[in-house]
């Protein structure tokens, strides 16, 4: 399973730094349908680097996990999430809890941080690649702060599925991917909470006539 | 023995769990039908609780104690149960109740069928039996908790049934929040015994490796003794007991105040006999006895000045739960000062006065849920007269009244009189402040004694007798014979308890002597079998009940005889009562107030009443007044000085902490977020 070429590693981190590019233009970007589109985008930089991973490893499985990313979060992810978009008319992002040069400058800290936290484990040295791991984390903490950072319920689940994409990342570049059994029961995870978030988002609209979380607020007692 | 006796425990325990899993998943799966539903849960019930008296006399009668073990995947957690006499005989308890109590549901829970799902009702009700039986059997601290867990939340639900009521769902929050406070205590003192023994199993808390330190058998001491005796309802922390158990369905207070409680007696009995091997110094003891005589003291107070009929009931299980724990106490004592016939004796006691006291508070609470059914209120002011329309009821709420007032030759007699033997034996302990004192223990339970005869006075004579003080017990109907049958049974039971002592000591003496190593069945039994006498050689007492039957029937015809030769001829006159000249009416009638009044004035000091008289005079003349209103309220001291200074302070806190629950999602992500950050940086 050891990496002979130095090209399939120097591969896996090109798709890597992709995949958090395109993070950072989710953050930069205010029309929801273009979000949406960026992380269909991402899905299949997400797909492609899995597949490179299997291809270097021989890992064959992870074939298959690479199928279902693209079939699920490149294509029926994105529909849903239009389609709600489509249905709740809500365009774009209008007011921000953080305006988008200060989200950016966060999240430029973050990946920093990021590197800094996974130091001691990529210097062990047993990994598939160097900074893969380093990169998901700071995936999976960027879209973290997209949920907290923005407000349309759209976004957020988007956010969500930002950091779901970072764990993935790192579970096959970083550990070459999980047990086929545990892949499918992420997917499935995946999709249902694609659904019952739908689901939220409709009823957010129904109550408040808004699909702004910030007006959970006034459930408050 | 004719036939194996293991075989029959192994079966019974099957058959018990058995029967309650399909009362309690049978109704709400296979049938629509509410009233079939109510049929099969009971039914299950009264086969499970048939099952379980089986268990319960061949645990009792088995000459070693049975255990089975099933282990699971969670770390500390084995299913273990024993069948031992103590554990045996709280299962003969609890099912008794449970067969009578079953037996009235049927025709109680009747009403409910429309309002209510039956299926969760009749589920619920055998979860909550099936759970105390499992709290007596287990065998392993974990399963313990668990199984103790799910009776305090199962009973919640039940006590909550008529959840639509404001005041039913301040009962069931009350509750559960004491009965949570009480487990932790429990948990306190299991994880003392878990770090000493090194294991969950109480057969290493029974036997821990190495001897537990002084100190630590305190806190033992100490946490039990708060953890169980807040499910038993000791004063102070008997607070719930009367929210509560009104406001559950009738059948179910009849449970949870015969039989729930007594879990906490059998706990405790458990730990200071059982696991600490019945070594401790004699001011535990002294402990349980002062909280024993407290209890009773002012249970049977607050319950006399209490007119919903439920709440005193209620109340009235606070000092039966006292003159319990003063059986126990005075056992406790005479055990640490090497005593161990009065210890078996004092202990004896106690256990006898648990059974009669499930028997005869279940009857009358079975008796509180028939006069509820036909008049639809708990409030005594308004019954009366219902001797004549539910003359069964009334002649099983007197037998029921007779035992709890300890009236000879009632059960609540017997056990009641060998608590005073166990306390005036007092003069062998060779320490005198103990000599004084034991016997001013004594005057206490006399006391509560005769308070509680004055109040169950109140409580039938007000309910039952004179005229009907309002159009609901004038309107009322004998219960359906489902019901009637119910409290016949519960009766039969008081009834035998108080005529056949001498065949039940022998039986609780199996217990006794399994926890202090003395039989005293023998010593006790004299007379042929016909008396106790627990001292005779100290030239005591000795009674026999059957003979005192005996004796009270012969003097009824004895004293018709008198009458009829003393008092000369008979003559029959049919009359209205004269009443000056004006038609009786019932708000003439003496009113449960107005019978309580004189305590009141006496024990002013304890009830801090106060009273508003409000008159309007007419506009005419000032001397003739138009409306009275009269308003008497008795203080709640303990609610007032203990437990609300409690609450304010954790209110203060709370609303500190509040602070950070801002109810915005993205804070609450922040939050989240912040601490995965904190953490990464922290395990770098």
């Amino acid at each position: 399973m050891a990496i002979h070429t130095d090209m399939g590693s120097q591969l896996v981190n090109l798709c890597s730094a992709l995949l958090l590019l395109t993070c950072f233009a989710i953050i930069a970007q205010r029309r929801l349908s273009a979000c949406v589109d960026l992380f269909a985008l991402q899905s299949v930089f997400l797909a492609v680097t899995a597949a490179l991973v299997a291809f270097l490893t021989g890992a064959y499985h992870i074939y298959i996990a690479a199928g279902l990313t693209v079939v699920i979060k490149a294509i029926v992810l994105p529909r849903i999430l239009k389609a709600v978009i489509e249905r709740l008319n809500v365009k774009r992002e209008l007011e921000l809890n953080i305006n988008i040069p200060s989200s950016l400058l966060v999240c430029g800290a973050l990946v920093i941080l990021a590197f800094y936290i996974t130091q001691p484990i990529i210097s062990l040295g047993f990994l598939l690649t160097q900074d893969s791991l380093a990169i998901a984390l700071a995936i999976v903490l960027i879209g973290f702060f997209i949920m907290i950072a923005r407000k349309k319920a759209v976004t957020q689940v988007i956010g969500f599925l930002v950091i779901e994409n970072g764990l993935f990342l790192g579970a096959t570049a970083a550990a070459y991917g999980m047990p086929l059994i545990v892949e499918l029961g992420v997917f499935f995870d995946i999709l249902v909470a694609g659904l019952i978030i739908g689901v939220y988002t409709h009823r957010l609209q129904d109550t408040f006539d808004s699909v702004d979380t910030s007006k959970l607020t006034g459930l408050k007692e | 023995m004719f036939f194996d006796l293991s075989w029959i425990i192994d079966w019974g325990l099957l058959s018990v769990i058995s029967l309650y899993g399909i009362g309690i998943f049978l109704p709400s799966v296979f049938f629509r039908n509410a009233h079939v539903q109510n049929l099969v849960a009971h039914g299950a019930a009264m086969a499970a609780s048939v099952a379980g008296i089986v268990l319960g006399v061949a645990g009792l009668l088995a000459p070693t104690a049975a255990t089975f073990s099933v282990s699971s995947n969670l770390p500390l957690l084995t299913f273990q149960i024993r069948v031992d006499p103590l554990s045996s005989f709280f299962v003969l308890i609890i099912s008794l109740s449970g067969l009578a109590a079953s037996q009235f549901a049927v025709g109680y829970v009747r009403e409910f069928e429309n309002r209510h799902s039956m299926a969760a009702l009749g589920g619920l009700y055998n979860a909550f039996l099936l759970s105390m039986i499992l709290v007596v059997l287990a065998d392993n601290g974990i399963f313990f908790l668990i199984v103790w867990e799910i009776m305090s939340l199962v009973s919640y639900f039940l006590v909550v049934t008529e959840h639509e009521k404001a005041e039913t769902r301040y009962a069931g929050f009350f509750y559960l929040i004491m009965t949570h406070v009480g487990t932790a205590f429990i948990i306190v003192a299991y994880l003392v015994f878990y770090q000493q023994a090194g294991s969950f199993s109480f057969e290493t808390f029974r036997h821990p490796p190495a001897p537990i330190p002084e100190g630590f058998r305190t806190l033992i001491f100490a946490t039990a003794l708060i953890g169980f005796g807040t499910k038993a309802g000791i004063v102070p922390l008997h607070v719930w007991l009367p929210y509560a158990h009104p406001a559950a369905p009738s059948h179910v207070s009849a449970l949870m105040s015969g039989v729930m409680i007594k879990t906490a007696i059998y706990g405790l009995v458990r730990v200071y006999f059982d696991f600490l091997g019945g070594v401790f110094p004699w001011w535990w003891g002294f402990i349980i006895l002062t909280i024993g005589a407290v209890s009773a003291l002012l249970g049977v107070m607050y319950a006399l000045m209490e007119h919903d009929l439920k709440s005193l009931l209620a109340y009235h299980s606070v000092e039966n739960i006292g003159i319990i724990l003063m059986g126990i106490g005075s056992g406790m004592i005479f055990q640490s000062y090497g005593l161990p016939h009065l210890a078996a004796l004092g202990l004896l006691a106690g256990l006898y006065h648990t059974i009669n006291h499930a028997m005869f508070k279940g009857l009358l609470f079975l008796g509180a849920g028939s006069l509820l059914h036909a008049t639809h209120t708990r409030n005594m002011e308004e019954y009366g007269g219902l001797i004549r329309k539910m003359p069964w009821t009334a002649v099983f709420f007197l037998i029921g009244a007779v035992s709890i007032s300890a009236l000879p030759p009632s059960n609540g007699f017997v056990s009641e009189w060998l608590t005073f033997q166990s306390l005036f034996l007092s003069f062998q302990i060779p320490d005198l402040l103990l000599k004084i004192i034991l016997p001013i223990g004594a005057a206490m339970l006399a006391l509560t004694g005769v308070l509680a005869m004055a109040c169950f006075a109140k409580a039938f004579g007000i309910s039952f007798l004179a005229m009907p003080r309002s159009a609901h017990a004038r309107e009322a109907q004998e219960v359906p014979w489902t019901m009637r049958i119910g409290m016949g049974v519960m009766a039969l039971f008081c009834i035998v308890l108080g005529l056949a002592p001498m065949g039940v000591v022998p039986v609780i003496d199996r217990v006794t002597a399994s926890l202090t190593g003395i039989s005293i069945a023998e010593k006790l039994v004299s007379e042929g079998g016909f008396a106790l006498a627990p001292a005779p050689d100290k030239g005591f007492a000795s009674i026999s009940t059957p003979v005192l039957a005996l004796l009270l029937i012969l003097l009824v015809p004895a004293a018709l005889l008198m009458a009829a030769v003393i008092g000369g001829r008979l003559r029959k006159r049919f009359y209205k009562t004269w009443g000056c000249g004006i038609n009786l009416k019932p708000r003439m009638e003496y009113t449960a107030t107005g019978f309580t009044q004189p305590i009141k004035q006496v024990f002013d000091m304890i009830y801090r009443p106060t009273v508003k008289l409000e008159t309007e005079m007419l506009e005419e003349s000032r001397y003739f007044a138009k409306r009275m209103r009269f308003q008497t309220h008795i203080e709640p001291v303990f609610q007032e000085y203990l437990y609300d200074p409690v609450v304010k302070v954790l209110q203060k806190l709370a609303d500190r902490v509040r602070v950070i629950q801002s109810g915005s999602l993205h804070v609450y992500l922040a939050y989240i977020f912040v601490t995965l950050l904190v953490l990464l940086l922290w395990v770098r």
